[in-house]
């Protein structure tokens, strides 16, 4: 049987795709894993295999189109087969079909507004789930004004119940806030020139930080780090490091530290989800890596397990994938804690916002020469400053301390990573 | 709380057994002097000596059917098939005697009959060792199916096998004996047709049997750093089944996926959905989802194997794709 292809969830927070190119057109064989499109996410362009063997009997989404998560790009059957009716109904929604080139008739709008009671035709061709019509009937919710987020399009228990949520939020909009459409703005506001649009990037990041800054209570703590003794192991090692490949950075061994840190006080390696602490075995870590359109944080997957020269290569190379786009879904939602550095710009210190589902991330600047107090001498030392933003519901100042000063400990003392390994 | 091994259980259950009652025996190939081919009868012939652990010829058929007239004289057999693979060779024995002959007498001839053997997948023993049929033993009338998870559940579930006085198939996972687990000092039982929450949760019902409850269990834990609350059911027994436990959670969670070893096409999952689809209909939220073996035979390979086996990674995804969580 002909069996939907749907966009892909890609990552945490992704709510909808763009197809930007067919590997395939309608007619040829695929086979499951081979790749047959490439889909524009949130924050990359990733390849789309096929979830199953067959013809693509039907491209519904044209090369430009954006879909939402779980609806259908395409159809695979068997070679022949024949294409469901719902399928080409939509078809019919398609720019290209003549009976749609022609202008909507005018009397659409003078269309009465639907019967409380549907007509029995409307209600079959509603893909609606048993208790989403149960509820819906019970709260008397128009299942004919709802769309449906589910697989294939169907109205699901959670789609009824956010329409009960929105029935009595607008009820409270209309009466008690004031009104703030956009012709009510002052004239010189309105005159601004065009609103610029947000590309998908931007809307990612705006989506993504406002609900993190909305709902987790940050807390930071900042410390100054003496990096003398870091740099000194860095530049030995990579003196005796032949490959390139394995150069060590100071990221490096900041990841490194910091994994060595959460394996001691693990508190931080955790999400907050659903009134839950769910603490996290693997131990990955997000960087943070920035290009002119904005900012994305994959992750090294299984840190907790790697030596510093893995870390060194896993870095280099997911960089590397993060450029030409072929990073792994995973790697965009897996991370369990972050580490944002900013030390190739002038700055001394910034604290970071938390990526969710994570609950915390550490911030670093630039490695600056500051005067230090060492035996009560006055001497002159590389100081990096560091700060670790963390979730307040999952843990207390105390447990980011013991965090911040742990890596503190170790980059201050980088043999100490030697130990234990 | 002393831990014991899913082995020890039965073999704890199978001890006391002997022990306390004079007309129980057991008898099936390497029971006696090789001492059980999965051990679980070590040591069992020098303590009980010949008559009561018995080492049978290679002929299921004929294990099974001495066994069924020594159930009928009134001894309690506790009869071992190496691998349910095996009972194939028994199933006219089983299936057209041990399970009918209380109905076709009227009640007037019992068959307390335990067969215990082994069944499942996973341990790279070929096509022909690691197939699952309990639910073929299930979908007859007069055969009690026993699936025990844990050690628990299996030396609870076998002492009520032995008291019953009906035929009872009592399956053992082939990667389960090594499963350990809380087993009381004190004696309890549990009684057929009573499936266990094992985990409870208000977004997704698991469902399974056996081995793929740990699977089942793994893919809660999966679920759980995505934010879903799932509930695992553990049937324990296919024949009779608990429809009222599945049925409740369900009215709970909306949602729920079936998880079995066997085939996909005519197992047990289709005989589950039917249930849920008939009593619960208008409480799900989407259609009930099913995670079998792929319909062919089993690799040898392990990679192989184990692609085609239930996994918690495509309960995952299937939950994914049925529900969009």
């Amino acid at each position: 049987m002909a069996e939907d292809i749907n966009m892909p969830q890609m990552g945490y927070d992704m709510t909808e795709g763009t197809v930007v190119r067919w590997m395939k057109s309608e007619g040829e064989s695929v086979s499951t894993g081979e790749i047959i499109a490439e889909i524009e996410t949130d924050k990359a362009i990733v390849e789309f295999e096929a979830p199953t063997t067959g013809t693509l009997l039907k491209i519904t989404a044209k090369e430009g189109t954006t879909v939402p998560v779980g609806n259908p790009i395409g159809l695979i059957g068997d070679s022949g087969e024949k294409i469901p009716s719902s399928t080409m109904n939509e078809d019919s929604n398609d720019n290209t079909s003549p009976n749609i080139t022609k202008p909507s008739p005018p009397n659409v709008t003078k269309t009465p507004p639907p019967l409380s009671k549907s007509t029995s035709t409307k209600k079959q061709s509603i893909k609606i789930s048993p208790i989403a019509r149960q509820i819906a009937e019970e709260n008397s919710i128009d299942i004919t004004q709802l769309i449906g987020t589910g697989p294939g399009n169907r109205i699901n228990k959670k789609d009824v119940l956010d329409a009960i949520d929105d029935t009595s939020e607008t009820t409270i909009n209309e009466t008690s806030l004031p009104n703030t459409k956009t012709e009510d703005l002052p004239a010189e506001i309105n005159a601004s020139p065009e609103p610029q649009q947000l590309d998908k990037m931007r809307q990612q990041i705006a989506r993504v930080t406002t609900k993190s800054k909305q709902e987790i209570p940050h807390f930071y703590v900042s410390t100054e780090i003496n990096m003398s003794n870091t740099l000194e192991l860095r530049k030995q090692l990579n003196e005796a490091l032949s490959s390139d490949n394995t150069r060590v950075s100071i990221n490096d061994i900041l990841i490194k530290a910091s994994v060595m840190a959460l394996k001691a006080f693990p508190k931080l390696n955790a999400s907050f989800i659903n009134e839950t602490i769910q603490q996290h075995s693997q131990i990955n870590i997000g960087i943070a890596i920035g290009n002119t359109n904005g900012l994305i944080m994959p992750a090294i997957l299984d840190c907790q397990n790697k030596s510093l020269e893995e870390i060194a290569i896993a870095t280099k190379d997911l960089i590397a994938r993060s450029k030409n786009g072929s990073l792994r879904s995973e790697e965009y939602s897996g991370g369990t804690f972050s580490i944002s550095n900013l030390g190739t710009f002038d700055v001394d210190n910034f604290i970071a916002i938390i990526q969710p589902p994570q609950s915390a991330v550490l911030a670093v600047g630039k490695i600056i020469k500051k005067p230090v107090i060492k035996d009560d001498q006055i001497k002159i030392a590389p100081i990096l400053t560091a700060t670790i933003s963390a979730d307040h519901r999952i843990a207390d100042g105390v447990d980011g301390a013991q965090l911040l000063t742990e890596i503190k400990r170790l980059l201050e003392s980088p043999l100490l990573m030697l130990l234990n390994e | 709380m002393p831990k014991m091994t899913l082995r020890e259980a039965i073999s704890f259950g199978l001890t006391e057994a002997l022990d306390n009652d004079s007309d129980v025996f057991l008898m099936g190939e390497d029971v006696g002097k090789f001492e059980g081919s999965y051990a679980v009868t070590k040591g069992f012939l020098d303590k009980y000596g010949k008559d009561r652990v018995r080492d049978t010829p290679i002929s299921e058929s004929a294990i099974v059917g001495s066994g069924i007239g020594a159930a009928l004289i009134g001894l309690k057999p506790i009869i071992e098939i190496m691998t349910i693979n095996f009972a194939l060779l028994a199933i006219d024995q089983i299936v057209n005697h041990a399970a009918k002959l209380s109905y076709m007498s009227d009640g007037q001839l019992q068959v307390p009959i335990v067969i215990r053997t082994v069944t499942g997948g996973g341990a790279q023993l070929g096509a022909t060792h690691s197939q699952n049929f309990e639910n073929w033993f299930a979908s007859v009338p007069g055969l009690t199916v026993v699936t025990p998870s844990d050690p628990y559940d299996a030396l609870g579930l076998l002492r009520t096998s032995i008291n019953s006085p009906n035929p009872v198939i009592f399956t053992e996972h082939a990667t389960l004996y090594r499963t350990q687990g809380d087993v009381p000092k004190k004696p309890y039982s549990i009684p057929f047709g009573k499936a266990k929450i094992k985990k409870s949760g208000t977004d997704i019902t698991l469902i399974a049997y056996s081995k793929s409850v740990h699977t089942a269990l793994e893919a809660a834990d999966l679920l759980a750093l995505k934010g879903i609350s799932t509930e695992v059911i553990d049937l324990r027994t296919l024949n009779p089944l608990d429809t009222e436990t599945i049925v409740n959670s369900i009215k709970k969670t909306n949602r729920a996926i079936v998880i079995e070893e066997t085939w996909k096409t005519g197992g047990f999952n289709g005989e589950l959905i039917a249930r849920i689809q008939e009593n619960v209909f208008d409480s799900l939220d989407g259609p009930v989802g099913r995670i079998n073996s792929d319909d062919v035979p089993s690799p040898y390979s392990g990679n192989l194997e184990s692609s085609i086996l239930p996994s918690a990674n495509k309960i995952v995804d299937l939950a994914h794709d049925l529900y969009g969580i």
